[in-house]
């Protein structure tokens, strides 16, 4: 049983879907097949890919975006945003106690130590490095799937170095180039000032010795790192410099970049560098990527990394299992989104029970990400099943199980017809001063009739998401189809916006501060 | 025991080098056996150094040295009081060890590491000799003694980096050596176990011998494994001494990668001569009897790193890391 977004059970098109489908019930296969073509050639004109490792005809892929739209109305985005700003907080929280607290959470006996010692993404190197507001993740994205209910869930957490951002918004440029007229009478709820929200998150966590005007930069391993186009994309949007780490060098515990103007103060850095590359004086030490003495910055408070060293031990898939607990111990609350069933494997009885029903669940192991390693029970061959129990027992605190989560469908065009395909969607949340979650994300889905795999590295898509504004505007005045419709070479983007009702540009949903 | 101890470092390089980073861990932690009394770092050139405590507890002086530079020199001077170790007198039974909340709190000194990464036959060796110790305690003892014997002690004989399994295949080590197979023996039996970086009072590491006030060495290594319900006893297979005295704890960890003396890395074409030395001299001599004065020579400190000699497709492998 799966949950369909735009049909309900009487079969009738869901009302926030209504103004769309019909848009699209008047383009005939050739209409749709002129704009897919249009698509293509705009993203591959300005350079819009991905790069897929390991595929032996070429790396760079055309960025695959489905024309159907994700639309969300407002009363399921509120909930959506209160329950990501609870999360992410709770997370933030999470991340500074096991940091630069007292561990309170270990002490209390919510969650075994063990559960933090035997973490890969543990960093000891970063222990006791304090962040302006413990703001350790800055940026989070997290992967929410609706299930047979209708009910959202998490499925995981991603607070290290969530990509996906740059198609969001490239997905709703194409979008509002290519059919202006589909967003008529819909105060579709902009993405565009993430760039603008990003830098003050970043502002907002400089070192507070810096001043007014604090210095900040994207940090990227360079040109063939698969989000290369991202880095540079968010470095454009924010207007500051992308610098590589031969870029950078520190020299008394302060950082500084080599300019054509002599070396110049850095004081926040956005990296995009995984941890164990990032300073090989205490990490990998054969790393070239990195800048020598980074973390003894970033210890000596000079200069505030983005998002923090060792936050993989709060995207860890064994201490997801605890996020609700999380929520209840740090935030006094009851969590708004559930996570998804999940077993532990080296509790024993929650072992064995997943050992006999392994042909029903999906298994994973604990700190990947993009879908890596991951079996999927009902699908699995036995020789898969056989190595996937192999490696529980071999090393049961390295694999979690899940029950299987049907997504659910929306449809997508397959080149002769919409056709009804699996969906799920990675909102973006920004944390600084405040807690700002960027109405809509990525929504991923699975190409394949049936398939569940949405990952863009597996051979997934993505579609543009649509967050409705709470007050929908009745006035045709409001609608963008007079201008965009025929001068589709404006910016119908900012049409939307212009109805009063949508406050695009100001941070939405709960303000928390973090500390 | 009074000691003071002069730890010195001196790299030579043949060219100049610049955009030097380094880690030091020399000195001694205060624990309830030893006091640190006072500690001074000097470098030269001179650079201004960020001090810190570890996850582990260790001391660390961070310097960098950004300026064109062609030798380095870091000095590190400490003076300590240090006292025979509080007997254990607590001698649980095996399976104490699989107590659940003991268990919880020593995970990370249960696994293998890079450095202590044993293989199948060291864990059969370590059932073998483990097989007549009724208790926690006689089977550590029995691990201690096996690691003192396992191995003959030879200076050079081998590198850091060399794994437990191939050194324990050679039959022989240094002190560092003595102190992996040690922990990995107690791990491969389900005994909490970690690596202790330290400076050992003796003039021959291989038997703890000492004449004199006066000594010259290099660092020393050790190992201290978790007996249920009494805390950490501290052993050092190299001369089968129990630690004493003439034992300074700089710091423990789950192996050498956690509590290098030195480690650092720099920028320019050159390769380093590496000197290192370690000199203690006792305060207080009229309070220990000495003993025979004998030779000795142990492994040099890890060299830095050079960061350019590595290829371009090497960086971009690494580009390709993995993005969520």
């Amino acid at each position: 049983m799966f949950y369909d977004e735009h049909i309900d059970a009487q079969g009738c098109i869901r009302s926030h879907y209504q103004p769309v489908q019909e848009w699209f019930d008047r383009l005939t296969p050739a209409h749709l097949s002129a704009l897919e073509q249009q698509r293509n050639e705009s993203f591959r004109r300005q350079g819009i890919t991905f790069t897929v490792y390991g595929n032996s005809e070429g790396t760079e892929r055309t960025w695959p975006m489905d024309l159907y739209p994700q639309i969300i109305d407002a009363t399921e985005w509120a909930t959506i945003e209160r329950g990501l700003c609870q999360r992410v907080t709770a997370l933030n929280h999470f991340l500074d106690d096991i940091y630069s607290g007292t561990q309170a959470i270990i002490a209390d006996g919510i969650i075994p130590q063990r559960l933090i010692t035997s973490c890969t993404g543990f960093e000891r190197e970063a222990m006791n490095v304090s962040v302006p507001l413990g703001a350790r993740c800055v940026v989070a994205g997290i992967d929410l799937v609706r299930g047979a209910d209708g009910g959202y869930q998490v499925l995981e957490d991603n607070l290290r170095n969530p990509s996906g951002i740059s198609y969001v918004i490239e997905n709703r440029a194409a979008m509002t180039k290519l059919m202006p007229a589909a967003f008529a009478n819909l105060a579709v709820r902009s993405v565009n000032h993430y760039g603008r929200s990003l830098l003050r998150a970043l502002r907002s966590i400089a070192p507070p010795a810096c001043g007014d005007d604090p210095t900040i930069v994207v940090l990227t391993p360079g040109v063939f790192n698969s989000a290369y186009f991202e880095h540079a994309f968010l470095a454009r949007s924010m207007g500051v410099e992308l610098v590589e780490g031969r870029d950078l060098v520190v020299d008394n515990h302060v950082v500084a970049m080599r300019t054509t103007r002599g070396l110049e103060r850095v004081d926040v850095i956005y990296r995009r560098i995984d941890d164990a590359f990032l300073d090989p004086v205490v990490f990998n030490p054969h790393s070239t990527l990195g800048v020598p003495g980074l973390m003894a910055a970033a210890r000596a408070g000079t200069v505030t990394l983005a998002n923090s060293v060792g936050n993989g031990v709060g995207d860890d898939k064994a201490v997801y299992a605890y996020v609700p607990n999380m929520i209840r111990y740090y935030l006094n609350e009851q969590p708004i989104i559930p996570n998804a069933t999940t077993y532990l494997l080296w509790e024993h009885d929650q072992r064995t029970e997943v050992l006999n029903r392994l042909d029903e669940l999906v298994i994973k192991p604990v700190a990947e990400s993009g879908g890596y390693g991951i079996v999927i029970g009902p699908k699995a061959s036995d020789a898969e099943l056989h190595t996937a129990r192999q490696n529980i027992l071999k090393d049961p605190r390295n694999w979690i199980a899940q029950e299987v989560v049907n997504l659910s469908r929306l449809p997508a065009w397959d080149g002769d017809e919409f056709a009804p395909r699996h969906i799920d969607l990675r909102p973006f949340v920004l944390c600084g001063e405040q807690t700002e979650v960027i109405p809509g994300g990525l929504t991923r889905v699975a190409m394949r009739p049936g398939s569940l795999i949405v990952n863009s590295s597996q051979g997934g898509g993505s579609k543009d998401t649509w967050v409705l504004g709470t007050n929908q505007p009745n006035q045709p005045a409001t609608a963008p189809e007079a201008s965009p419709a025929t001068t589709p070479a404006a910016s119908p983007a900012t049409a939307p916006e212009a109805s009063p009702a949508t406050p695009a540009n100001s941070p939405s949903g709960p303000a928390n501060r973090l500390s | 025991m009074k000691l003071d101890i002069c730890y010195r470092t001196i790299f030579r390089f043949d060219s100049p080098v610049r955009e030097s980073q380094n880690e030091m861990r020399a000195c001694p932690v205060t624990n309830q056996r030893q006091q640190l009394l006072s500690y001074r770092i000097s470098l030269e050139p001179s650079a201004r150094t960020l001090s810190f405590t570890d996850y582990w507890g260790t001391r660390v002086d961070q310097f960098g040295v950004t300026d064109s530079h062609q030798s380095l020199q870091v000095t590190a001077e400490a003076s300590v009081e240090t006292q025979d170790p509080i007997p254990l007198t607590a001698n649980p039974p095996l399976e104490a060890l699989l107590e659940p909340q003991f268990r919880d709190s020593h995970e990370e000194y249960l696994h293998p590491t890079p450095h202590t990464n044993y293989d199948s036959a060291l864990a059969q060796e370590a059932q073998t000799l483990a097989s007549d110790a009724k208790d926690v305690r006689s089977t550590v003892e029995a691990v201690w003694e096996f690691a003192g014997s396992r191995l003959s002690y030879q200076p050079n004989s081998t590198k850091i980096g060399d794994c437990i399994t191939e050194i324990a295949a050679k039959k022989a080590g240094v002190c560092q050596d003595f102190a992996h197979l040690g922990v990995a023996l107690c791990r491969s039996l389900g005994i909490p176990a970690r690596y202790v970086s330290g400076y050992l009072f003796s003039s021959n590491d291989r038997t703890g011998s000492v004449s004199g006030d006066f000594v010259r060495v290099q660092t020393h290594a050790w190992f201290e494994a978790a007996i249920p319900g009494a805390g950490w006893l501290p052993l050092d297979p190299t001369n089968q001494l129990t630690v004493g005295h003439q034992h300074v704890k700089i710091g423990h960890g789950r192996d050498y990668d956690d509590v290098p003396p030195l480690r650092g890395v720099y920028s320019g074409p050159a390769t380093p001569e590496v000197e290192a030395s370690v000199e203690i001299r006792r305060m207080d001599p009229a309070k220990f009897p000495t003993t025979a004065l004998q030779p000795s020579l142990l492994r040099e400190v890890m060299k830095p790193r050079n960061r350019h000699n590595h290829t371009q497709s090497h960086n971009q492998q690494q580009q390709q890391q993995q993005q969520q």
